[in-house]
């Protein structure tokens, strides 16, 4: 009934992308997401079943010069509690705390939220506003070849990234914000967590004497994949964040995204909530 | 035939070695391989919380977690934590505040509670309502579910 | 149980009544011990899968199991062919276990399989090929009841096209029906006409309720097992096992007796167990087959996709009043969304109309209505049984006639609510009545007045956050539902020589507590601690008859019947102690485990020394009782007058929302509740169904929707389908009226279904008091109100349908 064949728990990054040379390859990490679609028939195990649990390069969260790096097995509950993240990156921990339940946050690693690439997913939104690299490792010859990716670039459709089948994901590098930086994520829903975004939002830049630079912002559950906004960043940027932009750049966001109908919300409503809560957001910054 | 593989673990405090279906559940392991059936199955994809088990001292939902996985870690299960004096005044605080009706959700509830329980020793309603977000009951309104949590935090501060 | 240590010569009065008593399975059930449906594997068994349809209308061309029949591992397919038998299952005896020639709705059984384990028996189900050809849906009660629409069970024809006459007395199933109508009723106490014409004000809308369902935890199962006679031994989380027991006996064509059903801890009922479902009759010829037991579970998304439903309806409501607010008339339509087939739900119009014709002093009522049949998936009863809805509409046009005639809406409520003493039109005799005193407490606890007061002042000032707070009050059965021929219970009850009690009960757990308030009245009848009983009842071999598990009925009816058979061993038990200490049995009395006199609470002897004196004498005796209550109420006549239950229950709760008018996300912040329950039993219990119930209430009118597109239900999961989970649920102040009620035990009403009922309709007059706008479609999901808030929800109206 299946076409499994093989489980391999390999304990080194060597042994790992080795095994994905033959690109037949399914990665189990947290589990959160490939164990009830495989149950349910959703996704189907490929030749070989590696889980990569016993790699001690995958996991940790630390100071890299200028840079945070997150090891792909960090859980969820891991980077919202981690002193560092804490301390530089409090809108990952924003995010973290209203992605799913408790136990699902104990059990499902970022970089299984990256490579879902799911167009909701929950810590996706924030490290796209924080320029978040991802770094992957193959073996293309003999030997291991690492190298990374923005991920303003790497997701391509819902479930769909540039990762081929002979990478793995091991982390994700994160630059240490400068002075005046600011960071907002919001997710819409009507419960704290266990819920899928009808939208979210991350908006995040410099401010300096009340104007915003760097501007990014990002939107989920409104395209195929997270999503940077070009239109709505080109707008904010170098601007004074005063009552008649934030409705502009509102404005601009509304019309930029464009969201599909689904069984949480309709495509008019999605683009309602962007403009308003695009507007709270930036109401927020303006009074950082 | 399916493919199999043979895993060592600690569950309850007891080595187990089994030898599981490679696409299995660590849910249906527990529930069909090894027979505890106290973990229970409410919906197979972590939306609802009975399934709840701690693996190396955190809460997981055991439909979430493939079998093999479990291979070299410490598992408990409601079981384990019946034998667990420590866990008694928790189960003493549902039974006592009538916190359990039906009952389904109740294994899945006191993991994820004592769980909390661990990492926040006193907590408050709003925390302990934040930390069962996971764990669906149709029964109580939550409300004396709530309160059994609380007061067997706060039972914890007058020695 | 051991008091021969006591030695106190005087017992002080006790009474567990009103007490906060732990529910006596919770111990076992809080250590994973509680061996449900899902836990129990008998020797020798097979795994039961159903095929489901994969159409939502369409012939069926016909099927191959040939390939499924081949795969190793598997004993028994089975499909309409294989079980030439097949009775019509249902209420209105309208569908066949495994369907024959036709599905109706995506739920549909086609096949089964019984098979060595679930992987083997999903995998034969893999292998069965169906070729359908498909027929229009008919998504729409609307569409489905206009004249000339296509007809969901057409009467049969010939191979030549000519109409089959068919007997009468043949069932739907087999004879079809010329129209989609499941389902009439049509009520009428006084004049609507000159009830309208004496209104100085008069309101008339259409309201709009949606399909929910039960969400039990434990999702349904079943084992069937026969033996080497032929003899049928069920494990079934029935609410109903008596009833049911018939009825199987009937769909297998064999003797009643032969039929023996064992109901294991069930994980929620809430109505959903109360109407046999296919598959557990296809469980039942799959065993038959097999010759081995079979077991069959849902997963989480057949229990979405083949659970029945609460039903959804469309209801326009007119009503008037005269400006001094008192109510002159209700005209009602409703038109239910039956589904393929008809379950309970197509008979919730028996509750709402006593909601129509009697919450308030309501002088002329006209009620009609017609459940039909669309492609959708089939209604059952559930939790409030049609109240919910009915309560939506009446207690929002209550608001809305006070508003016109600008009378306070507390004061125009309490102008038309009942006294104790009161018969309604529909013939229902209130002994008890504490309605004024739920909407009075409510009203004051929550401080309703001066915040509905403020809110509406304070709706024009900026901020997104805007605050509300509605009322509504609910009317439901409270002393059972006098529908069966008999609406009884019975006990049996048995002592040991150690003054331990066996309580032999009809009546089924199904979570709510039922064996511990029983064990309660039967210890304060016999003065013993609730440690000293047992409780059997879930064997119908053991257990006398009992009507089922519906209607808020089992504390009053197998309560009654509890003590009746507990007063009888009292009686005995005091007679023999009388003779024995020469006094006489009305100067004596039981408490604490001893026979004392009354008066002084002096120990006479202990009781269980009285015991085993009776036992181990000459003439050897045991105490062992059994009593049967059956309630005064009575039948409704033809047209639906009577008084159907022997109390009936009251209560009203008071919502508290904040809207945010930026998102439409309204947040329940608090519900105040003032229940008429004639007297508290078990405080911890009954706060535990209030609490639940209210929070079951608040899913129905805020998160829980189950989307059903052209007869496809959209979001069977737990992710789409939202149940409210802990953060979100409110404060709840709940008090409790005792209004002592003369036929109930030591004065309790039912309560069961109560705490659901109001929350719709008090949120809907919340969200009015917050922000002016008026939402008559379930449920108020941020988008929908969204809408609403931003005048983009056209004004519902459904012209009401009228037969010849």
């Amino acid at each position: 009934m299946t076409e499994l064949k093989h489980y391999f728990a390999p304990t080194s990054l060597d042994q790992a992308v080795e095994c994905l040379k033959d690109g037949d390859v399914t990665i189990l990490a947290g589990g959160t997401d490939l164990t009830p679609q495989s149950q349910a028939g959703r996704v189907k195990i490929k030749h070989t079943l590696m889980n990569i649990r016993h790699i001690p390069q995958l996991t940790g969260i630390t100071l890299e010069g200028r840079e945070i790096h997150i090891g792909a097995l960090a859980t969820i509950t891991e980077i919202m509690e981690h002193p560092l993240v804490r301390q530089h990156l409090p809108v990952l921990v924003e995010a973290c705390d209203h992605f799913a339940s408790d136990q699902i946050r104990n059990a499902g690693t970022i970089g299984g939220n990256i490579c879902n690439a799911s167009p909701a997913g929950d810590t996706l939104i924030p490290l796209l506003v924080l320029d978040a690299s991802v770094e992957l490792a193959s073996m293309p010859e003999a030997k291991l070849y690492r190298h990374t990716m923005p991920l303003s670039t790497f997701f391509v459709g819902p479930g769909k990234t540039r990762k081929s089948l002979c990478e793995l994901v091991t982390g994700v590098r994160i630059p240490l914000p400068e002075q005046g930086h600011v960071a907002r994520f919001f997710k819409l829903g009507t419960r704290p967590a266990l819920d899928i975004s009808t939208i979210s939002i991350g908006v995040a830049g410099t401010l300096r004497d009340g104007v915003l630079s760097n501007a990014r912002v990002a939107f989920g559950a409104v395209a195929p994949t997270p999503t940077r906004a070009a239109q709505t960043e080109q707008a904010l940027e170098g601007q004074r964040l005063d009552a008649a932009t934030i409705e502009k750049v509102a404005a601009i966001a509304r019309d930029e995204v464009k969201p599909i109908d689904d069984v949480r919300a309709t495509a008019w409503y999605r683009k309602e909530m962007i403009h308003n809560i695009t507007k709270r957001i930036l109401s927020h910054v303006a009074q950082a | 035939m399916s493919l199999k593989h043979d895993i060592e673990f600690t569950l309850n405090g007891v080595k187990r070695r089994v030898s599981v279906d490679v696409t299995m559940n660590a849910l249906a392991m527990l529930r069909e391989v090894i027979g505890l059936t106290g973990t229970k199955y409410g919906c197979g994809e972590g939306e609802c919380g009975a399934c709840t088990i701690q693996v190396d001292g955190v809460s997981l939902n055991s439909c979430l977690m493939f079998a093999v996985d479990c291979d070299g870690r410490n598992v408990t299960t409601i079981e384990g934590l019946a034998n667990d004096s420590k866990a008694d005044a928790l189960r003493e605080s549902f039974v006592e505040h009538g916190a359990v009706q039906c009952g389904f959700c109740t294994p899945g509830m006191i993991m994820q509670a004592d769980h909390m329980l661990h990492k926040h020793a006193h907590p408050d309603e709003a925390c302990v309502k934040r930390g069962l977000e996971g764990n669906l009951c149709r029964c109580t309104g939550y409300k004396k579910i709530v309160d059994a949590v609380v007061a067997c935090g706060a039972a914890e501060v007058t020695p | 149980m051991n008091v021969a240590e006591k030695k106190a010569r005087v017992i002080e009065p006790d009474s567990l009544i009103g007490k906060r008593i732990p529910k006596m399975d919770a111990p076992e059930k809080a250590s994973g011990r509680t061996r449900y449906i899902h836990d129990i594997n008998l020797s020798g068994q097979l795994y039961g899968k159903i095929l489901r349809s994969a159409r939502i209308h369409a012939l069926i061309k016909s099927i191959d199991v040939s390939a499924a029949r081949a795969l190793p591992g598997v004993h028994v397919v089975i499909t309409a062919a294989d079980i030439p038998d097949q009775r019509p299952i249902g209420v209105a005896k309208d569908h066949f276990p495994l369907k024959v020639g036709r599905v109706r709705s995506q739920r549909d059984e086609i096949a089964a399989v019984a098979a060595e384990s679930e992987e083997i028996a999903e995998a034969a189900l893999k292998l069965i090929k169906v070729e359908y050809e498909d027929l229009p849906v008919i998504s729409n009660p609307e569409d489905a009841i206009k004249p000339g629409a296509a007809l969901i069970h057409p009467e049969p024809h010939g191979a030549d096209g000519s109409h089959l006459h068919l007997k009468q007395g043949m069932s739907i199933a087999h004879k079809g029906k010329p129209d989609n109508i499941a389902m009439r009723f049509d009520y009428v106490h006084g004049d609507v006409v000159q009830g309208e014409a004496e209104s100085d004000v008069v309101v008339e809308d259409t309201f709009k309720l949606h399909y929910v369902t039960h969400c039990c935890m434990g999702v349904s199962g079943m084992i069937a097992e026969f033996d080497a006679s032929g003899n049928v031994l069920m494990y079934s989380n029935t609410q109903v096992p008596f009833l049911h027991k018939r009825e199987f006996a009937e769909y297998l064509n064999i003797d009643p007796a032969r039929i023996r059903i064992i109901q294991p801890p069930i994980g929620g009922g809430f109505g959903s167990k109360l109407d046999i479902y296919p598959f557990e009759v296809i469980c039942l010829y799959l065993a038959r087959a097999a010759k081995r037991p079979v077991k069959m579970l849902f997963t989480r998304e057949e229990e979405f996709l083949a659970s029945p439903t609460r039903q959804p309806v469309l209801l326009t409501l007119r009503s008037g009043c005269k400006k001094d607010g008192t109510l002159t008339f209700r005209q009602v339509h409703t038109l239910h969304d039956n589904g393929a087939y008809t379950s309970w739900g197509a008979t919730t119009p028996f509750v709402m109309m006593q909601t129509f014709s009697s919450l308030y002093r309501v002088p002329h009522c006209d009620y009609h209505t017609a459940a039909v049949y669309t492609n959708n998936p089939y209604a059952g009863s559930f939790r409030g049984y049609g109240n919910l809805q009915a309560t939506f509409a009446i207690e929002q046009h209550m608001d809305m006639l006070a508003e016109k005639i600008g009378m306070d809406p507390l004061e125009f409520r309490l102008k038309n609510a009942q006294d104790a003493g009161e018969v309604t039109g529909q013939g229902m005799s209130f002994k008890s009545c504490g309605f004024k005193d739920c909407i009075t407490t409510a009203a004051k606890r929550s401080d309703y007045a001066r915040k509905a007061r403020e809110n509406a002042a304070n709706r024009d000032k900026p901020g997104n956050i805007k605050r509300g707070i509605g009322m509504a009050s609910m009317l439901h059965v409270g002393g059972g539902a006098k529908i069966y021929p008999s609406d009884g219970c019975g006990t049996i009850l048995k002592m040991d020589d150690f003054a331990n009690v066996t309580l032999i009960t009809g009546a089924s757990e199904i979570g709510q507590g039922s064996e511990t308030v029983l064990s309660q009245l039967v210890c304060e009848e016999l003065g013993l601690p609730i440690s000293a009983v047992t409780v059997v009842n879930n064997d119908t071999a053991i257990t006398p008859w009992d009507v089922g598990v519906h209607a808020s009925r089992t504390t009053f009816i197998a309560g009654n019947s509890a003590i009746g058979a507990a007063k009888k061993a009292k009686s005995k038990i005091l007679a023999v102690a009388a003779k024995k200490y020469g006094t006489a049995e009305d100067e004596l009395d039981l408490r604490g485990g001893f026979v004392i006199q009354a008066a002084s609470g002096e120990v006479v002897v202990e009781l269980s020394k009285l015991l085993r004196n009776l036992h181990f004498q000459d003439k050897a005796e045991l105490v062992m009782t059994t009593f049967y209550y059956e309630p005064p109420s009575v039948h409704q006549d033809k047209g639906f007058k009577g008084d159907v239950s022997a109390a009936y229950a009251w209560g009203s709760q008071v919502v508290e929302v904040e809207v945010d008018t930026d998102t439409g996300i309204v947040r329940m912040t608090k519900v105040t509740g003032a229940h008429d329950v004639g007297r508290v039993l078990n405080r911890l219990g009954i706060e535990g169904q209030i609490e639940g119930g209210v929070v079951m209430g608040q899913g129905y009118a805020l998160t829980e929707d189950l989307l059903i597109q052209n007869g496809v239900m959209k979001n069977p999961n737990f992710r789409d389908y939202k149940l409210v989970t802990a953060p979100e649920i409110p404060e709840m102040d709940i008090a409790f009226i005792e209004s002592m009620d003369g036929e109930g035990p030591q004065g309790a009403k039912g309560v069961g279904e109560a705490p659901s009922i109001c929350i719709a309709a008090a949120t809907a007059n919340a969200i009015a008091n917050a922000t002016g706008v008026r939402m008559f479609e379930l449920p108020f999901t941020p988008e929908k109100v969204y809408r609403a808030l931003h005048g983009q929800t056209p004004k519902l109206y459904w012209k009401p349908w009228k037969a010849e």
